[in-house]
């Protein structure tokens, strides 16, 4: 008798547990356009110029959902390093047994993060995605090549960082969004490529007002998928 | 009695237990400021500090396997690149400045003759990525690491984990280079009051003061901030210092203070090493500086010694050679 309350119990329990952990993704899909972002496609800007990607990642940080601008959701694991051409790397889970009508996330690595040390994980320098010469990391890397960029081999590369005033590109990005099971973001490159012109920029290596401008519009090419 | 015999030596066996656990890995001297490095998110153990002494002078970290951070920062000389102005790295490439003396480094915010650096664990990737020093890449270093069996063994002990990362190799050489503290000069015995000034040293110390202090203030023997002290651009090398960083005007011509700690062994002197000795700098000071915008606010009004002074001066420097720092076996190329 006994021994089938606790089964009982645990099964309900099991149930909670379950219920609990029901999820919903936020999935990043980066494209050019209207065509998925892939390393192996030439993307046009117009007749003549085209444009190949080999390089795009970026750090999520801080994800939060929030109810009526309060706090519903805070993501415990504060640092999501996304890799476009890493399908694993595209997607954060988030409850839904919660209600929550915005998204609040930074694009890149907080401050008191960037002054903390050696880190590991997604933070590893060994990632590709921390600046040696002076310490602070990539919030933001953009490589690839164009006929357009006059430079050797016609790469372009934007590495946006810089944590310290006055040269913090840090972008903290708000998204209405409506819980479903899965909220795409997308980020598209083309939007930014209309805004900037390769023939006169084509590298951003360390901090300050260039990589300041280039990462806002990087958060203005980031849209919900209807 | 065979029971007071074997009382006797299991007593004898933990009092030496306590004597080996007892001599601390790190501890602040006595009236120092507290340290700046955060312990609390790589707390020291004999381990961690072993494998990042066999880091330290390990030329697997550079590109071709034939410079390590000893090769720039020998322990004999205070951890710098002695009879060298200018560091030299893989190749024979030669960088751009002066390789600094390694010690107390824990009181230190910023690294670097520029501040480049933020923080003590990060210090080393420069050196390891810069193509004049050693050319690799921190990921091929842990890939290299990974490979031999001695390092994962070290790894294992130290880190309880075989598989090498990033973040636990540069822990580990900060451990080790958190270690490097220099606080047993004579200054240090006559601040203790366990010795004594001899009347020149004594007068050199309130030269010291006078002139000096401001900047290389003690007991670090530097503010640790960024100054102009007044030396002329080296046209071959045109560094601005920590404008490079800021990319504010007001920070050309601005470096690091360098701490006057174990002088006596660090030559050659200034970012770029462009004095070989300590009379040479003292002629700077007194003859030498450079006006403009940004000079330190402490050598506007010129530093008057006479020849006498300058002895004197240089007795007081001498003091804060650190012997028991310099020659400290624990510090030296691991023993296999």
């Amino acid at each position: 008798m006994s021994k089938r309350i606790v089964y009982m119990m645990m099964c309900l329990l099991k149930g909670v547990f379950l219920f609990s952990q029901s999820a919903s993704c936020i999935k990043f899909s980066p494209s050019f356009g209207s065509e998925k972002l892939s390393a192996d496609s030439v993307y046009y800007l117009n007749v003549s110029d085209s444009i190949q990607i080999t390089s795009l990642r970026f750090y999520v940080s801080n994800m939060e959902l929030l109810d009526n601008n309060k706090s519903v959701w805070i993501d415990s694991n504060p640092f999501h390093l996304i890799d476009a051409f890493n399908e694993k790397t595209l997607s954060v889970i988030v409850p839904s047994n919660i209600s929550y009508s915005k998204l609040k996330f930074n694009l890149g690595i907080d401050s008191t993060t960037n002054v903390s040390g050696a880190m590991g994980g997604d933070l590893d320098p060994t990632k590709g995605m921390y600046w040696t010469w002076q310490s602070g990391y990539i919030n933001f890397k953009l490589e690839g090549t164009s006929n357009i960029s006059k430079t050797r081999h016609n790469e372009f590369q934007f590495h946006l960082g810089g944590y310290q005033h006055p040269f913090n590109s840090l972008q903290t990005v708000f998204i209405e969004i409506t819980s479903k099971s899965t909220i795409e973001i997308n980020i598209d490159l083309l939007q930014i490529f209309q805004q900037i012109n390769l023939a006169q920029q084509h590298h951003i290596m360390s901090p300050g007002q260039e990589a300041m401008d280039f990462s806002e519009k990087v958060i203005q090419s980031l849209s919900i998928k209807k | 009695m065979r029971k007071v015999w074997s009382i006797g030596i299991v007593l004898f066996l933990v009092l030496c237990a306590f004597q080996i656990t007892k001599e601390p890995l790190f501890s602040v001297p006595t009236s120092w400021p507290k340290p700046v490095y955060d312990f609390s998110k790589n707390p020291l153990t004999a381990q961690k500090v072993e494998l990042g002494r066999a880091l330290f002078y390990d030329p697997l970290l550079s590109k071709n396997n034939q410079i390590s951070c000893a090769s720039c920062h020998s322990p004999f000389t205070a951890f710098t690149h002695v009879d060298h102005d200018l560091s030299h790295g893989i190749e024979d490439r030669i960088g751009t400045r002066n390789s600094p003396a390694l010690m107390n480094l824990a009181w230190h915010q910023s690294f670097m003759w520029d501040g480049a650096i933020n923080h003590l664990d990060m210090q080393a990737l420069a050196p390891i990525s810069h193509p004049n020093e050693m050319g690799e890449k921190i990921e091929s270093v842990v890939k290299k690491l990974q490979q031999s069996k001695n390092y994962s063994a070290l790894f294992l002990k130290a880190f309880g984990d075989s598989i090498i990362t990033g973040e636990h190799t540069l822990k580990a050489i900060s451990q080790f280079m958190l270690t490097l503290v220099s606080s047993n000069s004579k200054y240090d015995s006559v601040m203790r009051k366990q010795a004594q000034f001899t009347p020149q040293q004594k007068n050199g110390y309130t030269i010291f003061q006078k002139n000096c202090a401001a900047c290389h203030a003690e007991p670090l023997f530097t503010n640790l901030q960024f100054e102009n002290n007044g030396l002329a651009v080296d046209t071959t090398l045109n560094d601005y210092g920590r404008m490079r960083i800021t990319k504010n005007k007001s920070d050309s011509l601005k470096f690091k203070v360098p701490t006057l700690r174990n002088i006596e062994f660090s030559f050659p002197y200034m970012h770029d090493g462009r004095f070989k000795t300590i009379a040479a700098v003292l002629k700077h000071y007194t003859s030498g500086v450079k006006h403009s915008q940004t000079l330190s606010v402490h050598l506007q009004k010129p530093m008057i010694l006479s020849s006498n002074d300058k002895v004197d001066l240089t007795a007081f420097l001498l003091t804060l050679t650190d012997k028991s720092f310099l020659f400290n076996t624990k510090y030296g190329f691991p023993k296999k």
